[in-house]
């Protein structure tokens, strides 16, 4: 476990300590509850050339590395909630799911105090949720949600869904409409495996800063969101020192697209309309990283009709690049033949990471079988097309592999609360 | 763990079925008769009961009450005022839950235990089967 000495560590002494209070009185409902959620499903690729990938943390997927991959979505979560007063509480959040390195050792997703400074201002410390998406602090938590998994081309964009550090949340009512504000400062260090050909290794970010506003009148919400943050992955370096030998050109090239203390931002929007019988939601979001990494938007919309027990849904998911995917790099006229040798590798180097930047759309359509109280049943198929010249959100890559070609996703999860 | 048998489920939902047929008795929201609130429209009765108002509209601290999953009252309590099903009021709170954001409200066996609840804590909002009214609580729900 990637325990710290932060204000993680501080809640979960909290909530160490609130257990060695006396007992509540035996006419209150107890001031601890604990509850847990898991998912247990495979998935299975039609393109063997590489491996699926739903998000930058996992190492390896269906397709190449597995025919049926049991760990796209399987997870279990449990969480130990303490409210010792009605002001304070204190929660800690322990999840498994299989990990950049390919293990399922447990980490803490969240460690955090809160405290209810009014009747609709809270604010909370320690390791807390990186609100960047209408479900992002549910999106591990499968039974919340309809799909077997948000939609990969959004919800990959920023794969990070917890930090350490503050945030504040404030309630306000405009007549009939209902509306949040929540501002959050941390920082956060996530591993990444190198399923792309490159290892990133860790990635540091700094002075994340997070706003989002949230409307909710009846049966519609709408959110906005802006994120930013100072994005170091060291691991970059020994490319960029490289372009700096050639001098101005090659200092250029590095000026640009190094990530180190790289200012990142994140633009997103959401709407959704759920009356009970169906529902329709979308989001558009944006991640300019203003470096190798590139810039990428994603959007979907996805509808459901719940008949009884089955939910039937349809997603559509579009994912492009917004950056250029190759550059003319170092000009070889006049280097020496061994130096132009090298500004070669280097240019191919480059391109090959700008390339990374996925293009792609998904046509999926599933159903979710609540057949269980605690449970559901989801089985999904997804339609990847990956547009020409990219690579898509695949990784692993095969000789046989083409830049532009197609997949079927078939995934089957069971989900359960508890 | 709490997780059932899936019969159990479908019993369940084969016995909504059968009650939502003529003569189903409405359910109503209620307050005891101590309480100062008066009239709550539907809207801010699912406020109090989703977790997103924790208050009575003049400020004073609400305490929700549910009744067990087993009673016919909670479903057909969730579906009239905030138009959800078992299944999507469970999901809901997974997300409030998971998020650090809330806890469900407390919960009773039985109307019987939520009218008791209700009677005694000035507090308290619970909802009963139109024909358990009687003097020790007050009917809130102004539509």
């Amino acid at each position: 476990m990637r325990i710290r000495p932060s204000p993680s560590a501080v809640a979960l002494a909290a909530v160490l300590a609130a257990g060695l209070q006396p007992c509540a009185r035996a006419d209150e409902p107890s001031i601890f509850s604990f509850s847990g959620y898991g998912t247990v499903g495979a998935a299975h690729s039609s393109n063997s050339g590489a491996d699926y990938l739903v998000d930058e943390f996992k190492p390896s997927g269906p397709g190449h590395t597995h025919s049926w991959s049991w760990d796209v979505d399987t997870r279990l979560g449990a969480q130990l909630a303490v409210t010792p007063t009605p002001r304070l509480s204190a929660v800690v959040q322990v999840i498994s799911q299989q990990r950049y390195d390919g293990s399922y050792q447990p980490v803490v997703e969240w460690a955090n105090v809160k405290y209810q400074v009014t009747q609709d201002l809270s604010v909370r410390a320690g390791r807390i949720v990186l609100p960047i998406y209408m479900v992002t602090d549910s999106r591990r938590v499968g039974y919340a949600n309809p799909w077997v998994r948000p939609p990969v081309e959004v919800y990959s964009l920023v794969p990070v869904t917890s930090v350490d550090g503050i945030d504040a949340n404030y309630r306000v009512t405009f007549g009939s409409v209902a509306g949040t504000l929540q501002a959050t400062y941390a920082r956060s260090d996530s591993h990444f495996p190198d399923a792309s050909g490159f290892d990133p290794g860790t990635a540091r970010a700094r002075h994340i800063v997070a706003v989002v506003g949230t409307l909710e009148r009846g049966f519609a919400s709408l959110r906005a969101n802006y994120g930013r943050a100072d994005l170091t992955i060291a691991a970059f370096d020994p490319l960029f020192d490289a372009f700096r030998q050639f001098g101005p050109p090659g200092a250029d090239i590095a000026d640009r697209f190094a990530v180190d203390h790289r200012k990142v931002d994140f633009v997103g929007l959401g709407a959704s309309y759920d009356p009970g019988r169906w529902f329709v939601t979308g989001e558009w979001a944006r991640f300019d990283t203003h470096s190798v990494l590139g810039a990428k938007s994603a959007w979907y919309v996805s509808g459901g009709h719940r008949f009884g027990a089955w939910t039937p849904y349809l997603t559509y998911a579009r994912e492009k690049a917004d950056s250029e995917t190759s550059v003319p790099g170092l000009s070889l006229q006049g280097l020496p033949a061994q130096a132009a040798g090298t500004a070669a590798f280097l240019n191919q180097t480059l391109n090959g990471l700008l390339g990374l930047v996925p293009s792609q759309h998904t046509v999926s359509a599933g159903v979710r079988w609540d057949f269980m109280r605690n449970a559901a049943l989801k089985v999904q198929l997804d339609d990847v097309h990956v547009d020409s010249g990219s690579r898509g959100t695949f990784g692993n890559f095969q000789p046989e592999f083409t830049p532009g070609s197609t997949a079927r996703i078939v995934s089957a999860v069971v989900d359960f609360v508890f | 763990m709490k997780l059932r048998l899936p019969g159990g489920a479908i019993l369940l939902s084969l016995s909504g079925l059968l009650c939502t047929g003529a003569g189903a008795a409405d359910v109503v929201a209620v307050v005891s008769a101590k309480s100062r609130v008066t009239a709550l429209n539907s809207d801010q009765v699912a406020d109090i009961f989703l977790g997103k108002s924790s208050h009575f509209p003049d400020g004073t601290q609400a305490t929700p009450v549910d009744q067990s999953e087993d009673s016919p009252a909670r479903e057909r309590f969730y579906a009239q005022f905030t138009g959800k099903s078992p299944a999507q009021v469970k999901a809901y709170w997974s997300k409030m839950i998971f998020t650090g954001r809330g806890q469900p409200p407390r919960q009773v066996p039985s109307g019987t235990d939520a009218k008791k609840f209700v009677a005694q804590n000035p507090n308290a909002i619970g909802y009963l089967d139109a024909s358990q009214v009687d003097d020790s609580v007050r009917v809130v729900d102004g539509r």
